[in-house]
């Protein structure tokens, strides 16, 4: 503590090595951070894409937007060090009191610049996964599904019956399932291992999905399977409608269904 | 807008539609706050300008070279949008003198968070325009 400059607050020196993560997205947390030597990145995470935000370096503060921002405080993005990176870390505890004696205009200003920054941040979310889209190939189906699903998607459990339609080998006896989130480009569906008897989940394998909405509309699709994730007793499948065929109605069904109430 | 806010404004100014308000690399000090109707947030980027940004009533800006120390220049233009703005023009000796006794630790964080704004500002600049 050096009295002399009227800091009465502990600085503590951390030292990262090059890869450990320092901050991250989501957690609580308003610690204040100075870069002494090193170099570290910026990024947020956004439906499992990275969006880098910035490097920073010597001198460079960072966790201050969680500090100054009075309706969170938890963190925005993640930090990691890019190279060997040695921070100096403080509690701003008596900085609270310090910020709420600040001007209200001057706080209002900063409010408002805190969230305009926010803002810029979630559009670089949305541009990442729009760059991600265009570069996906076959391979990046299931990066294509997983940035897409987020729009409009909503959270349901809704009971259904489903059956292979890739493969004629397959015995077509009708399986359960139950969706999990729907949206205009596909599902999440939650199976029982139990089915990977009758037939397998293989991420490019094509379903018929018969379910009700529980507006009471049924609602009759093929879906392909994009992404699978095994869980205890659960296998969730992330599936890509291949057409809503218009003549079922199904497009205006699910735009129904899906509209925002 | 808060009323706090309201007592930093010394004047009111009207643009039409499509009028700069603030140029983009000039010098200047004013910091506004819009009263009534919109403006839009531009740059200057290689392939054009684009707005990066619409402001609305009760929104200030021109905040950017003050928080940052005044050294610097307008980062963006800012141009009024559908039809008339009215804006009101801050006090802006009332917000030096409220930023000056602001403790130095704090001063930091907020030259921080505008460090961020404007890097992150250029970076969505150049993201959009290499599409």
């Amino acid at each position: 503590m050096s009295k002399d400059t009227g800091q009465t607050r502990k600085k503590k020196a951390l030292r990262y090595e090059k890869g450990e993560l320092i901050i991250k997205q989501g957690d609580y947390g308003i610690s204040i951070y100075k870069i002494v030597s090193g170099e570290v990145k910026i990024f947020r995470t956004f439906n499992g894409v990275e969006v880098p935000l910035a490097n920073l370096g010597r001198g460079n503060i960072i966790g201050e937007m969680a500090f100054l921002n009075k309706d969170a405080d938890v963190r925005s993005a993640s930090a990691r060090a890019l190279e060997d990176t040695e921070l100096e870390v403080f509690h701003p505890r008596e900085l609270i009191d310090k910020y709420a004696q600040t001007s209200v205009a001057l706080k209002i200003i900063i409010d408002q610049s805190l969230s305009r920054l926010l803002r810029i941040n979630r559009f670089m979310d949305q541009l990442a996964v729009k760059k991600r889209e265009e570069m996906s190939h076959p391979k990046g189906k299931e990066d294509s599904w997983s940035s897409t699903r987020e729009f409009y998607r909503k959270e349901v459990d809704i009971v259904c019956q489903y059956k292979p339609a890739h493969s004629v080998k397959v015995s077509s006896a009708l399986l359960t399932g139950r969706i999990k989130d729907i949206s205009m480009s596909g599902i999440g569906l939650e199976v029982s291992p139990g089915n990977e008897t009758a037939t397998g989940h293989e991420v490019g394998d094509s379903f018929h999905i018969d379910a009700v909405l529980p507006n009471g509309q049924e609602l009759n699709v093929t879906a392909e399977i994009v992404s699978v994730k095994k869980q205890p007793g659960k296998i969730r499948l992330g599936m890509q409608f291949k057409e809503l065929p218009d003549y079922y109605g199904a497009k205006k069904t699910l735009g129904f269904f899906l509209m925002p109430t | 807008m808060h009323p706090a806010l309201h007592s930093y404004i010394v004047e009111e100014t009207t643009y039409s539609d499509g009028e700069v308000i603030i140029e983009e690399g000039s010098r200047g000090s004013w910091i506004y706050v819009i009263l009534e109707g919109s403006a839009k947030v531009k740059k200057r980027t290689p392939k054009g300008m684009i707005t990066i940004d619409i402001l609305r009533e009760g929104e200030v800006f021109g905040e950017m070279v003050f928080l940052e120390g005044g050294k610097s220049p307008r980062s963006a233009s800012i141009i009024a949008a559908e039809g008339q703005v009215r804006v009101g023009l801050l006090d802006t000796q009332r917000l030096i003198d409220d930023y000056e006794a602001v403790p130095s630790e704090l001063k930091t964080l907020i030259a921080s968070l505008m460090l961020k704004l404007r890097n992150t500002t250029s970076k969505v600049c150049s993201i959009i325009v290499a599409k």
